[in-house]
């Protein structure tokens, strides 16, 4: 049974660590996933990474509706399986305990940088092998910089490599140390255009520019982490002409010439039902046409693009 | 001439440096893919060729006069009359010949083992899952041989006796146990090394020199079983000769044909050139190596029965032939990747026979013939040469549903090779499997071989394991349900359920679970009961092996199993240098995930009393389906790299092996554990009651040293570190750990990389063996309409991986579509 869900206050909420991941940096890795995120794209496939603290979610598919959460929930806020009245409701999270089946589920677990090392430890043997490591992903792992920092300084004492993957959105001035131990960082880019990106995102993307700029001058420089671009494609959102042109003189300006495409596939739906959240917006599903498109397109404009888990990291000429 | 290699030549120098880069011969030629068709447009049959040479032979002259023979003599003669007297195909294009039936794809008919089984489907063979096909007549046949044979059978000799009767009806019920070795002992690796380099004559002229002196090699005088066993010897050898010597005749016969081609006739020719040389004289060229061994694979083949008739090291074997053909020119390496393709086509023209009922224990027709490439030499120094990619090569051109590949992995297995046999995992047929050589060479150890020995281990069939030519291993002897001892063990010896008005006991009489004050209580009844159906299996067993030393002794398999010529002995009469009788275990992960609950769930957090269980239990959780779900969701399982759990399974293991290793045979050889179950795990299952892991009654077992399905959640990786966890020092029949995978996960080089790496690591932390299969789309489709077909699947979703069946189904149809697009 789950437990150990006692709130430490400092340390992020994690909400996945999986393993034998190929698509998000070199090798086999582990990716730990770290709740809350300052964005909200309108197509995001991990809602549950949203809010910084625990969440619980109801899986109505998997309830044989024994009623064990309605009677176990000590504040009554479970009137009925995935009725769930958030206002009385505690998370004291005796109902995801309880419930059998696991269609009470909750999604963040609160680790210390220890607990979270001996999790991951058993996998290094297979990092070796494959040239493999960790990669901090969310959510936003940059909102969690030091407790970030202290687990890469930890796994490099161990010779293991270190990503991270960020929206970018985080203080231009906020100091970069926390990088120290971070080997490459995969930077998510979406809208190019301001306004388009505070309309689909949520948010600006002007600090997120000036953050690229500034990792990527860094990594040219050999004094942080290696970069590496990589763009949703969402159909007719982002992998417009403006917004492929946009980003790839962007790119040329910061002196990057690859870019990661990773394919929109409408997989967060049945997540945000579970936490009972709004249905996401549909959007179309990429083709393989549109996606030889925008190839091609970044391509003429000098960025060659690879498929997640596919990149040429050897040859990126960075610290990786 | 050869120099004479010796019968004992464990490896070669590497007399050729590795060309780098290596060539990539895996596109068929157009003679590869035409036999390729043929094959696989021809519809199964029955070849009912054997079973009625041998009632020819039975009212023949020979017949008459064997009758009044030794055992020996009469069995040999029988073989060799139908060895002699079997009519011989030459097919399109082949270019290594010997038909291994009348028909170019067909089971053949054993009336000596299981297969009267048939019987059951008669009337229905074309209406079969996999249709069979008979013309009128044939089925008239069949039914004639099977009702004049039914009662003759190994089988029926030993059991249609007073008070064996009811292990008679066990081969139409089974439940604790499955006896194979009933149907066939089989499972061999020939000493091939021998066969090639020396040919069946050294043998011959040993037995003649033995019968000459009337003394063994070593002096003593021989008795007269040892007498009748030389004489066997070369009595089958003749036959042997003579089956090479018709082949050869109609070879001859078609070149003469007009129609027939002047590239075709060469070609004719020399296939008959090869069979008046071997396998009688050692083999002078690449060709002829494989031809030798074809012939004395057919003839294992139809002396015994057919599965699990394995060619051991060929990339061994082979290499001396190989290297001096490719320097002095005659050959290069596309023309061996032919022939050698071509040779893996052979082995499609066999196939097992099982009617629909046992079909559920076996599925899926194989009957593995078994080639092992790659792995240390005798001296514990890399042999991977080129060769043992040529082999992976010509699969890659043919992947057909046999051979069965295996290929041995150690810490100095190069890693273009590895990569190389992912690829062809790649492909998705399943192949090839992967053995741990550290793993793999100390269980052989504890098993009483010589260090060089088990360095030259080779697989027979699917996992099962041989010093290659040396070793008598009846590897499939009876399969083993594990989860029912534990029913047992928890109803004092009585099954769940079931008509049982008589109360009687089905296993032991071991402690009521009310009396059961710990955890060790439940162990010690847990074990009482596997003890006590180890037992009752070994006795059945040991009948069978009594009646085969006289009903179905193997001069064949004696004359390519060293110390058989030594001893003067048959191998069913212990002759072979090594011997064992190796049992497979169904349900591990059950039995350890059950224990585990039991340990947790009682006597932990004390919820409820034993007996109480016990009683959910009986009633198959019925009105406490929030149990049942707790214990699969919320209790933890072997496969996700939890030592609490994973150290159950390993007690499961240990009980089941150690009751085992407690017994020998009947030939003084030792029996061993093996952790496979071929699909035994559904037909357990179905008889199998409830169980503390949550499992409810009827449903399949766990497979091999697979996790229980589904319950592995947390990815491959964890898998493995579990499997490798687990200590496989007693397991000298080894074991079978099936993953599977989306093929758009490990497609390409990133795919390959990764699971190479993964097995690498896997393999250094004393992991023993995998099998992995590669799913698409339509593999995908199957599993979204019947989610029990492949549970534990593992597909990408976006950025992350998932267990398909965990999927809602639009998620499912979405990454359907994905994986057809190939994009993602």
């Amino acid at each position: 049974m789950e437990s150990g869900n006692m709130a430490h206050p400092k340390n992020p909420a994690v909400f996945s660590i999986q393993h034998f991941c190929l698509h998000d940096g070199p090798g086999v890795r582990s990716i730990v996933f770290l709740k809350g995120c300052p964005l909200r794209c309108a197509w995001c496939q991990n809602p549950e990474s949203w809010k910084a603290s625990p969440d619980i979610a109801f899986k109505a598919h998997l309830c044989i509706d024994c009623k064990t959460c309605v009677n176990a929930c000590p504040q009554d806020a479970i009137a009925a399986p995935g009725v769930r009245d958030v206002h009385k409701c505690d998370l004291c999270f005796t109902c995801v305990e309880n419930c059998p089946s696991g269609a009470m589920t909750c999604f963040g677990k609160y680790y210390t940088p220890e607990s979270l090392m001996e999790e991951l430890r058993p996998e290094f043997p297979f990092f070796g092998n494959t040239g493999g490591g960790v990669t901090f992903s969310g959510g936003e792992p940059t909102l969690f910089s030091g407790f970030v920092a202290d687990l890469a300084n930890r796994l490099h004492e161990e010779e293991i490599h270190t990503a991270l993957e960020t929206c970018g959105y985080f203080d231009p001035q906020k100091d970069i140390r926390f990088l120290s131990d971070i080997d490459l960082v995969l930077f998510d880019i979406k809208l190019y255009d301001e306004a388009e990106h505070s309309k689909y995102c949520g948010k600006s993307n002007t600090d997120i520019k000036k953050n690229l700029t500034r990792l990527a001058a860094l990594s040219f420089s050999g004094t942080g982490p290696g970069i590496w671009p990589r763009l949703p494609l969402i159909p007719s959102i982002t992998d417009t002409h403006e917004n492929l042109t946009g980003w790839a003189e962007f790119l040329n300006n910061i002196g990057i010439s690859f870019l990661t495409l990773v394919p929109y596939h409408n997989m967060g739906g049945p997540k945000r039902q579970w936490l009972n959240l709004p249905s996401a917006p549909e959007f179309p599903t990429l083709t393989d046409e549109s996606l030889r498109a925008s190839i091609n397109l970044l391509r003429e404009n000098g960025i060659s693009c690879f498929a997640p888990g596919e990149e040429d990291w050897a040859n990126s000429g960075l610290k990786t | 001439m050869n120099p004479p290699l010796g019968s004992t030549v464990l490896t070669q120098r590497k007399e050729r440096e590795i060309p780098e880069p290596l060539p990539s011969l895996n596109t068929p030629t157009k003679r590869i893919s035409a036999i390729r068709e043929e094959l696989l447009n021809t519809r199964y049959s029955i070849c009912l060729e054997r079973p009625l040479l041998l009632e020819k032979f039975k009212t023949s002259p020979q017949g008459r006069r064997a009758r009044s023979s030794h055992p020996l003599i009469r069995r040999a003669r029988a073989i060799s009359y139908i060895l002699s007297h079997r009519a011989p195909k030459i097919y399109d294009n082949e270019l290594i010949i010997g038909n291994m039936t009348s028909k170019q794809v067909a089971a053949n008919y054993y009336p000596e083992g299981g297969s009267i089984n048939i019987m059951e489907d008669l009337f229905r063979l074309e209406n079969r899952q996999v249709p069979i096909h008979l013309t009128f007549w044939e089925k008239i046949q069949l039914a004639k041989i099977g009702f004049k044979t039914s009662l003759s059978s190994v089988g029926g000799k030993t059991l249609l006796r007073p008070g064996r009767f009811s292990h008679f009806l066990d081969f139409f019920r089974a439940k604790r146990y499955f006896i194979t070795e009933e149907a066939g002992i089989g499972h061999q690796v020939g000493n091939y090394m021998d066969v090639v380099h020396n040919g069946l004559v050294r043998s011959d002229m040993k037995a003649k020199q033995c019968l000459e002196t009337g003394t063994l090699g070593n002096g003593a005088p021989l008795s007269g079983d040892q007498k009748a066993f030389f004489e066997s010897v070369r009595i089958v050898i003749e036959g042997i000769r003579k089956m090479a010597e018709n082949l050869a005749d109609a070879a001859e016969r078609k070149a003469k044909e007009p129609e027939i081609t002047d590239e075709r006739r060469k070609e004719l020719l020399s296939s008959a050139a090869a069979c008046r040389h071997v396998p009688y004289f050692p083999a002078r060229t690449f060709l002829e190596g494989l031809q030798s061994c074809w012939l004395v694979h057919v003839a294992l083949n139809l002396e015994d029965f057919e599965q699990g008739m394995s060619f051991g090291r060929l990339d061994q074997i082979l290499y001396p032939l190989y290297c001096r053909e490719m320097e002095n020119g005659r050959l290069n390496a596309e023309k061996a990747a032919e022939i050698m393709a071509g040779f893996q086509l052979k082995t499609c023209e066999t196939m097992p026979l099982y009617s629909e009922r046992i079909d559920q224990y076996f599925s899926g027709n194989a009957v593995a013939q078994g080639i092992t490439v790659g792995g240390t030499g005798a001296d514990g120094n890399d042999a991977t040469n080129e060769l043992s990619a040529l082999i992976l090569d010509a699969f890659a051109q043919i992947r057909t549903r046999e051979p069965a590949l295996h290929v041995r992995v150690h810490e100095n297995t190069p890693a273009w090779f590895l990569e190389k046999a992912v690829e062809v995992v790649q492909l998705g047929c399943g192949k090839p499997s992967f053995f741990g050589d550290p793993a793999v060479i100390r269980a052989l150890e504890n098993a009483g071989m010589t260090t060089e020995h088990a360095r030259d281990y080779a697989v027979i069939g699917c996992v099962e394991m041989a010093s290659q030519g040396r070793t008598y291993n009846s590897s499939d002897a009876c399969l083993f349900n594990l989860p029912l001892c534990l029913e047992l063990a928890l109803n004092e010896g009585r099954r769940f359920s079931g008509w049982n008005p008589l109360r009687k006991r089905f296993g032991a009489d071991s402690l009521p679970v009310a009396q059961m004050r710990s955890f060790e209580d439940v162990v010690a009844a847990f074990r009482v009961q596997v003890n006590d159906a180890v037992g009752e299996m070994v006795r059945v067993i040991s009948w069978l092996e009594k009646t085969y030393r006289v009903v179905r002794p193997t001069a064949i398999n004696s004359i390519v199993t060293e110390g058989c010529l030594d001893k003067g002995a048959d191998v069913t009469w212990g002759g072979g240098l090594y011997d064992l009788t190796s049992i497979q275990v169904a349900g591990l992960a059950d039995a350890g995930d059950s224990l585990y609950a039991i340990k947790k769930l009682v006597f932990e957090e004390k919820r409820m009393s034993l007996s109480s269980l016990v009683e959910i239990l009986k009633n198959n959780f019925s009105g406490h389906e929030s149990l049942r779900r707790e214990l699969v969701n919320k209790f933890s399982h072997y496969g996700n790299g939890i030592k609490e759990v994973d150290t159950m399974t390993q007690l499961a293991a240990d009980i089941y092996s150690d009751a085992i290793l407690s017994h020998k045979n009947t030939r003084g050889g030792q029996y061993v554990p093996g952790i496979y179950s071929m699909t035994c795990h559904i037909g357990f299952g179905r008889k199998t009651g409830a169980l503390p892991s949550g499992r409810p009654a009827g449903a399949r077992l766990s497979n091999g040293l697979s996790p229980i399905d589904g319950l592995d959640r947390c990815g491959p990786t964890a898998v493995l570190r579990s499997a490798a966890s687990l200590d496989s020092s007693k397991w000298a029949n080894c074991c079978a750990l099936n993953m599977k995978f989306d093929k758009k996960i490990v497609s390409g080089k990133t795919g390959r990389k990764a699971l190479s790496g993964i097995f690498r690591t896997y393999f250094d932390q004393g992991g023993m063996q995998v099998q992995v299969n590669v799913l698409d789309a339509d593999t995908l489709r199957a599993a979204r309409r019947d989610p029990s077909a492949h549970p534990g699947l593992v597909v990408r979703v976006a950025g992350y991986c998932a267990y398909f069946n965990d999927l809602q189904p639009t998620v499912q149809e979405e990454i359907i579509e994905r994986t057809a697009h190939g994009i993602g």
